[in-house]
């Protein structure tokens, strides 16, 4: 590929900022706010971008995982749902960013009404509990690593890079 | 800790208030809500030029006030504005020619937070005199004549962090006070607690509803609040959104003494003078609600908004460490912090800005209905923050 995705990002960052950053007045605050996040977001999405994709299906991944976790705990009346719904999530090609985004709405819903147990009325088992815990602290981990270049994470000096949390 | 909650759903009731009930809330918060489903489909929403805000600035002030040789000059966006569009102007007019600084604040098609400029209002109204604010020049609670929600406020004198500094950041998070702190510290202290004594019974709040002392409608309010923002507005499922939902219905705790929350007093929310650093200006009301005095105390010893010292001490919102700050309120006020109820709204706070970050603001850059998008995607970006709090409050609670 030529030019690269790498080359093109960067020369968009050096566009923005030696041309178009130096033409704006102090005055120009809104522009000037703006296009400082601009070069903040492509150099994240310079990070980012080779591992977009495997990065949405390790969270499509680790969320079947969890609806597998739930089934044999899950209340008897989502049991039949929570299975074909696991079933149609391990069908869908994981190499399709668009199909992964659209299953994960899907088997998401799904683990939220469960959660939910019908706005409290259905009990949820302690095993249930300690698995969205545990799910959670997982991907909260995974996305604070994919975002700590945005600098607003307090604790992102503990993360590893997005290299090495790939590799893992 | 495991959690049976069979045992929970089978405990006796509490109080009368049923933590289930989705519509429990305060009425002008769920008439915002609802209009911000209403509006969203008139979208997108392009930041407003200087000319639109010079042509909007004076049909508002000929119809809501008769003034005639209307002049709006000096228009200049202010900085910051994560939620709304925010300019100073100078108004002159046929029986005013030397001009009044203002500022006006108007609401985007949709915000990172959905609120009541009319709250707004009332409650800088009835803080004036009590704490540093700005003065309430005109409002447009449902932008009936504005054409958008607004507000128009006296221009404040200040910064909001130190002109010379080593840390600053967006929307005020990771601002290093350093040396400033000593002279910052006890005002944000007593702003605390002066906004928890406020006798709000006796204020013009009719915008506001206040809960029931002695149950749990305080905290039932703010859950149903940020739980139909989430719902109305979410983008992509987060478990641990839907998780701590529940947990904060099942361990909602009594509110003996209901007060007034200002609920984003935080670094980047006051304003100062340089050299002296003497508050100026108490900002960004716009969360302001009546509910647990504990919610505020939470809100502030978030580590989003505090900052470390070269020695590893977390300072809140960089000012001063959290065992100091706490004693300092609880001196301040003349209330005594539970520390059952600090932690969850310690939960409470992370999940509402999880509910900010991964869905009110996604759904309103998703519509590309705001004038900073780009801004809403960029603090978007820590959501996840929030969702270890969360895993991380949950279990130690």
């Amino acid at each position: 590929m030529l030019p690269s995705i790498d080359l093109r990002i960067s020369n968009i960052i050096k566009a923005l900022e030696q041309v178009v950053l130096p033409a704006l007045t102090g005055r120009e605050r809104l522009a000037r706010d703006q296009v400082n996040l601009c070069i903040g977001h492509l150099r994240m999405i310079a990070q980012q971008w080779r591992w977009a994709a495997a990065f949405e299906a390790g969270s499509f991944q680790a969320m079947i995982a969890l609806a597998e976790e739930m089934q044999p705990v899950v209340d008897p009346g989502y049991a039949e749902e929570l299975a074909q719904a696991i079933a149609s999530a391990k069908a869908v090609e994981g190499r399709d960013l668009a199909e992964v985004e659209h299953a994960i709405v899907a088997l998401g819903g799904l683990i939220d009404r469960i959660i939910l147990g019908e706005d409290g009325k259905v009990a949820l088992a302690p095993a249930v509990w300690e698995a969205v815990l545990d799910y959670g602290e997982k991907q909260a981990l995974r996305e604070r690593t994919w975002f700590a270049a945005t600098g607003l994470d307090p604790d992102r000096q503990e993360l590893p890079s997005i290299a090495g949390m790939m590799a893992g | 800790m495991a959690i049976d909650m069979s045992e929970i759903i089978d405990a006796p009731p509490i109080d009368r208030i049923d933590i289930w009930n989705r519509d429990d809330m305060e009425p002008r918060i769920r008439e915002i809500l609802d209009r911000t489903v209403r509006d969203r489909v008139k979208g997108p929403y392009a930041a407003k030029t200087d000319s639109e805000v010079i042509a909007m600035l004076e049909r508002y002030f000929a119809r809501t006030e008769g003034l005639e040789a209307i002049g709006i000059s000096d228009v200049a966006r202010m900085a910051g504005g994560a939620s709304k569009e925010q300019f100073a102007f100078t108004l002159r007019h046929k029986g005013d020619g030397v001009g009044e600084r203002l500022v006006l604040r108007m609401d985007p098609l949709e915000a990172i937070s959905q609120t009541c400029r009319g709250r707004e209002a009332q409650v800088h109204v009835a803080f004036a005199g009590i704490l540093p604010v700005a003065s309430v020049r005109s409002v447009d609670a449902d932008g009936e004549i504005m054409g958008q929600p607004a507000i128009i406020l006296g221009f404040v004198n200040g910064v909001t962090e130190p002109s010379e500094g080593t840390g600053h950041g967006v929307s005020g998070i990771g601002t290093r006070y350093d040396d400033w702190a000593a002279k910052l510290a006890p005002q944000f202290i007593d702003a605390l607690a002066q906004v928890h004594r406020f006798d709000w019974r006796s204020a013009d709040l009719s915008y506001y509803a206040a809960p029931e002392a002695g149950t749990r409608q305080a905290a039932i309010w703010q859950v149903n609040w940020w739980s139909q923002v989430w719902w109305d507005g979410v983008v992509q499922p987060v478990a641990m959104v839907t998780y701590a939902e529940r947990w904060l219905r099942e361990h909602a705790p009594i509110c003996d003494a209901p007060v007034m929350c200002h609920s984003d007093l935080r670094l980047g929310n006051f304003m100062f003078e340089e050299p002296s650093g003497k508050f100026t200006a108490v900002l960004d009301w716009e969360l302001a609600h009546i509910g647990d005095f504990h919610e505020d105390i939470a809100w502030a010893i978030q580590r989003l908004f505090g900052t470390w010292t070269d020695d590893g001490t977390f300072l809140v919102c960089g000012l001063i460490a959290r065992d100091e700050f706490l004693r300092a309120y609880e001196a301040a006020s003349g209330n005594r912090i539970d520390p059952v109820k600090l932690r969850y709204y310690e939960v409470l706070n992370a999940y509402k800005c999880a509910v900010i970050d991964l869905g009110q603001a996604m759904r309103a850059a998703t519509q590309s209905n705001n004038h900073q998008d780009i801004i809403l995607t960029w603090l978007g970006s820590a959501g996840a923050v929030f969702l270890e709090q969360l895993v991380m409050l949950i279990r130690e609670a």
